[in-house]
């Protein structure tokens, strides 16, 4: 690409430690990053590799509790680590800019959007209010969000997260900074808005040669936005190449593992023949309040079959969910289970009913109370449907332990806050198996993992699954992970089922137009698909005239 | 010019110039800014000031010393999770824990402690203090200091008895308005602001007048008056427990009510109640000594220090300090706890981080 002159960022052997327990802790190992003006880095790895740490790092910040314990990282000829604070001040914003994960919890809820944006050029002295207003609004046009001379009058609430997301790229882009830092700015999202994110970040980076670090965990995004990607492990780099070599031919096999992750897949089943389904849906109508949020929703599971339950936030595919436990009585239609009409309410369910139904959360962090013991958080349940008592418990609980391959001896007597993501999400697992059920609906259970975490997460599912005969209800906007283990699929949008069938059949044309835009909207690992699906929809895109 | 004032002045002289090659700006700052407020006390109070100065210091170091050592103390004899806790406390804190331990002390080992009963005359009204009475005597000719230990184990121990009760009445109920929600929640939340409304001390005389001043109902009727607030940090505090995933799990298991409460909401509300419970104390434990001063609190002849105040008021006209001395005993207590307090405060609001 052109214009990819003089470096603009150069970071040598930078060493971090962050505080904990009383003592310092090296947490990024002497890490080497340049960057030229123009050209955007990818930033990959799993959680704890020091991806934002770094990237933070870049800016001269670190978080609190955390310190730049060694090395050098020099902005356009600026010492970062020994400036004083205030000239760091007067390069954030202005000079580098931030987009943080969440555009919502980063956005101030009580100014609106385009208050916050005037915010630092004004302070800056880079540009009158008004004209700055004025560029708020030709930014909102070109990162294509609708009506953009009257979005930013709006308050952060009164539009959705992808227009969020972009809204905060034009804050970030508001001083014409030579460096922003996106940090995981579309992890949140769904596929199909993180689309329209990246393809306006990319052309918006590109039009103003802006130089960027880009840090993600996912392989494919990161192929489409990086010129260069530099992988990172615990703090080390693992190594670094331009995207084109890097996806064709990783020489480090950690790299290679990360790639071959998206390979996981089971063999497809076939509903049995008569049998009674375990779950049956029948016409399903629930609303919250006066808002109707599921309209007429049938569908069956078999017992040992995995039913995908798909579509984008607002969907209604975890109000789904919620019905079946019985959390939100539905206004119309039915539920059986085995046969057998349940209760719209738990509170007016059988213990025997809902033993046999169990759940999975997304976030296990909420969904493990922090100050009971993991032993006991997977007794409760053997003890209270079971009525274990002493021994039989406690081997019961190491059963569940060694099901969910966690060492019973080192995590018995342990608490929730002591484990990390992958590892929680199993104590979860466990629990809901702990109560010997034969349905369990998994509610977005990997979405808050790495992929490496996610995948290990699956085939435990997978196992549990043919050893225990489990029928799940899987819930989840990731289509890599329907591909790996679904039966079926049931697509979902605005509260209604679009289209349903066995996932060999989904998965190929002719789809419904809606599954089509899911399907296409899932990233590939190559470099150029973002470029191709947008010429594909036919969207105007700017910027990519003059770039390439 | 004698020894005296040259040593202090050199000592502080010295000690800025220390401090400020040290580069201690602080401590410079201070043993600076002190040398310089001497010069002028030193020519307006002449030598006895600087006296005062010096014993101020002396006491301020001597206080600080006690709070340190004890904090090592306690950090030696308790399990090394309660000690990494003890770590963080500063040493205000650690005063104010010594203070409350000399306290409890006092009251649980009143007995043995205190020369006379407390109920005993053995001299003349407002006897001057001699080698039999520490303090003097009271109104009655009754040994001050043994009614002040008394007091300790009366007034502390009611207070106590009244805040256990606030909190029993209060976060339990708070806990299950958070879970039952819906009408429960609305009555008790409006039944709530009915009784905040009411001034405390004179509900608490009211309903003295009404039910009759015995210890028991006195402890009852101030359980009750500050149980309102209790219950509205609980109900705070268990709603932003309950949305959570974990409750929502426990519930679908098919948990009764108890069980949410004793094992899922309480253990992740216990920090803030605790902070929470120091404060209340202080509270009470005025509201103790205000009715006792008013006559409706601890009857006599038991040993109370709000009415101890009251019974000894008279001497202040002669510019007696015995009447203080309880006033003392009831400031230092609450400051003490305070501090404490304090400490918890900032390191539950720091552990959310």
């Amino acid at each position: 690409m052109a214009n990819k002159g003089n470096l603009l960022l150069e970071i040598e052997d930078l060493r971090i430690e962050a505080y904990a327990d009383e003592k310092w802790f090296e947490i990024v190992h002497g890490v080497d990053l340049t960057l030229r003006r123009g050209e955007v880095m990818g930033l990959i790895g799993e959680s704890g590799a020091g991806k934002s740490t770094i990237g933070l790092a870049a800016m001269g910040f670190a978080r609190d509790g955390c310190r730049i314990s060694g090395g050098s990282v020099e902005f356009d000829g600026l010492e970062l680590t020994t400036t004083s604070e205030a000239d760091r001040r007067r390069l954030r914003g202005s000079r580098i800019a931030y987009v943080a994960q969440s555009a919502a919890a980063s956005f101030n809820p009580a100014h609106k959007l385009i208050d916050q944006h005037t915010e630092s050029p004004v302070h800056y002295r880079i540009r009158k209010r008004m004209e700055s207003q004025e560029d708020a609004m030709e930014l909102y046009q070109r990162l294509r969000l609708p009506t953009p001379r009257e979005i930013g009058f709006r308050y952060p609430h009164q539009v959705s997260g992808g227009q969020l997301q972009r809204a905060m790229t034009a804050m970030a882009m508001s001083c014409r900074p030579d460096m922003i830092i996106f940090d995981e700015p579309t992890t949140a999202l769904d596929v199909t808005t993180q689309i329209e994110v990246l393809a306006a970040i990319r052309d918006i980076v590109n039009q103003f040669n802006t130089a960027a670090i880009y840090i993600t965990h996912d392989l494919a995004v990161v192929a489409q936005m990086a010129d260069v990607i530099k992988v990172l492990l615990k703090g080390d780099e693992v190594e670094e190449a331009d995207t084109e070599s890097m996806l064709k031919n990783p020489k480090e096999d950690y790299t290679k593992s990360l790639w071959a992750v998206r390979s996981f897949q089971r063999s497809q089943k076939q509903r049995p023949g008569d049998g009674v389904p375990v779950v049956e849906v029948a016409n399903l109508d629930a609303s919250y309040g006066p808002v109707k949020v599921l309209d007429d929703i049938s569908f069956d599971i078999h017992a040992g079959m995995t039913v995908a339950v798909v579509g984008e936030s607002g969907s209604g595919k975890s109000t789904a969910a919620r019905c079946i436990t019985g959390l939100l009585p539905p206004t119309g239609g039915t539920i059986r289970f085995k046969g057998q009409e349940l209760p719209p309410s738990y509170l007016n369910r059988s213990k025997d009913q809902l033993r046999q139904a169990q759940m999975i959360y997304q976030m296990a962090d909420t969904a493990l109370n922090p100050k009971i013991r993991i032993g006991n958080i997977i007794g409760r349940p053997a003890e209270f449907y079971g009525g274990l008592k002493g021994t039989n418990l406690k081997n019961r609980v190491d059963e569940l332990l060694d099901m969910i391959e966690l060492d019973p001896s080192k995590f018995y007597a342990r608490y929730p806050p002591e484990l990390s993501g992958g590892q929680k999400q199993r104590v979860g697992i466990a629990r809901a198996l702990a109560a010997d059920p034969t349905f369990i609906i998994c509610d977005e259970v990997t979405s808050a993992l790495d992929q490496l975490v996610a995948e290990g997460i699956l085939k435990l599912l997978d196992r549990l699954q043919k050893d225990l005969d489990l029928a799940y209800m899987f819930i989840t906007h990731d289509l890599a992970t329907v591909r790996s283990i679904a039966d079926e699929v049931v697509v979902m949008k605005q509260g209604k089922v679009v289209e349903q069938g066995p996932k060999d059949v989904m998965f190929k044309p002719p789809h419904h137009p809606y599954t089509d835009l899911l399907l296409s909207s899932v990233p590939e690992m190559d470099p150029n698909w973002l470029s191709t699906l947008l010429e594909e929809r036919g969207v105007d895109n700017i910027g990519e005239a003059a770039s390439s | 010019m004698n020894y005296f004032v040259i040593i202090y002045y050199a000592l502080l002289i010295g000690g800025s110039c220390l401090a400020a090659h040290y580069k201690k700006r602080e401590i410079f700052l201070l043993l600076f800014s002190l040398t310089l407020a001497s010069f002028v006390m030193g020519i307006v109070g002449r030598e006895s000031a600087l006296w005062a100065v010096s014993i101020g210091a002396g006491l301020l170091a001597l206080a600080a010393g006690i709070a340190y050592s004890f904090r090592e103390f306690l950090i030696i004899i308790s399990g090394p999770l309660t000690a990494r806790a003890l770590r963080t406390a500063p040493l205000t804190a650690a005063f104010g824990m010594f203070v409350i331990f000399t306290y409890a002390v006092l009251g649980i080992f009143a007995p043995i402690i205190a020369p006379y009963g407390e109920a005993e005359v053995i001299s003349q009204s407002f006897a001057p203090a001699d080698e039999n009475m520490l303090l003097g005597a009271d109104q009655l000719g009754r040994d001050m200091f043994s009614r002040l230990v008394y007091g300790a184990r009366n007034t502390v121990g009611l207070a106590l008895m009244a805040t256990a009760i606030a909190f029993v009445i209060g976060a339990l109920l708070g806990m299950i308005a958070a879970v039952k929600q819906g009408w429960f929640d609305q009555i008790m939340g409006r039944l709530i602001d009915v009784v905040m409304s009411i001034p405390s001390l004179i509900f608490a005389l009211l309903l003295l007048s009404i039910f009759g001043t015995n210890m028991i109902i006195l402890v009852i009727i101030i359980g009750i008056i500050y149980s309102p607030r209790v219950y509205r940090l609980t109900r705070a505090v268990a709603g932003n427990v309950v949305v959570m995933d974990y409750i929502e799990a426990a519930k679908l298991r098919g948990e009764g009510m108890w069980y949410l409460i004793r094992k899922e909401i309480l253990p992740n509300s216990t920090s803030p109640l605790i902070a929470e419970f120091g404060l209340e104390f202080c509270f009470v434990f005025l509201l103790v000594a205000g009715l006792s001063f008013l006559g409706l609190g601890i009857q006599p002849p038991t040993a109370d220090w709000g009415s101890m105040v009251r019974e000894n008021a008279t001497l202040i006209s002669f510019g007696e300090i015995t009447p203080l001395i309880p006033a003392a005993a009831i400031a230092m207590l609450t400051v003490a706890v305070n501090m404490v307090v304090d400490w918890m405060l900032h390191r539950t609001s720091g552990l959310k981080e």
